[in-house]
């Protein structure tokens, strides 16, 4: 179906890989469905579009693939609550911010996805040495100048 | 907003399932042990409020603030790439 987003346009995505936040996102609970669009051919970072805001959309990635000694541990309420009884069948995104010349991950409050079912929940973790703005790389000075300008 | 005055090993109960007991004082810093259901959740009010703050402005991110495709990530370029639940759909 063709979902209108404020980005990009009207796009063209398939339903039946929406993911699915019963209880949304904190701030956003009633934005519940997600499309998950590629940023580009080879790029680590996704589009995660609210299907019903245009507006709405956060960029996500696999935070393994810049920080490899990311390991949390999802407790067995959170995993029930998204249909698993263990982590194999899960899959873990990580909301990206860009603040100043860096992005950054918000490695406190990871999205926790059902592979199969496409149910997700964002978490949130007490342990303090992961923090909502953790550096992921710094942006090349180039990419910055033209930001500034577009 | 209900408050009560307790002293040190004294509880309160929320309901039939949550405890919260007064642990230690010392100073300014109150220790609470807290016993609830594994379907509730206990948090750190200021860690939920950090998550929620971020997330409101991580949604002010623009496609102009990404590197360009190709250029991440840094490191083993025979990295898995990441998958998407069921692979992710592509932009049309």
């Amino acid at each position: 179906m063709v979902i209108e987003t404020s980005r990009f346009g009207g796009i063209d995505v398939d339903d039946q890989k929406f993911l699915n936040f019963p209880k949304g996102l904190l701030g956003f609970p009633d934005d519940r469905e997600y499309a998950l669009i590629q940023t580009g051919e080879n790029s680590a970072f996704y589009w995660m579009q609210a299907v019903h805001r245009p507006e709405l959309a956060f960029v996500v990635c696999d935070p393994r693939m810049f920080v490899p000694e990311y390991r949390i541990a999802i407790k067995a309420e959170d995993l029930g609550q998204i249909g698993l009884a263990e982590t194999s069948g899960s899959q873990v995104f990580v909301i990206v911010n860009k603040v100043d010349d860096t992005l950054t991950a918000n490695l406190q409050g990871p999205l926790v996805i059902n592979v199969a079912t496409r149910v997700g929940k964002q978490l949130v973790l007490s342990e303090k040495k992961f923090t909502t703005r953790h550096p992921l790389m710094k942006l090349p000075a180039r990419i910055a100048a033209l930001t500034k300008t577009a | 907003m209900l408050v009560l005055s307790r002293q040190r090993d004294e509880t309160i109960m929320i309901g039939d399932e949550i405890e919260i007991t007064v642990v230690d004082i010392r100073g300014d810093k109150v220790r609470l042990g807290i016993t609830a259901p594994t379907h509730i959740s206990v948090h750190r009010k200021e860690v939920y409020d950090a998550i929620q703050r971020e997330n409101r402005a991580a949604a002010n991110i623009k496609p102009e603030d990404l590197p360009p495709p190709g250029s991440t990530p840094p490191g083993d370029p025979n990295d898995r790439r990441p998958r998407g639940p069921g692979g992710p759909p592509r932009r049309s």
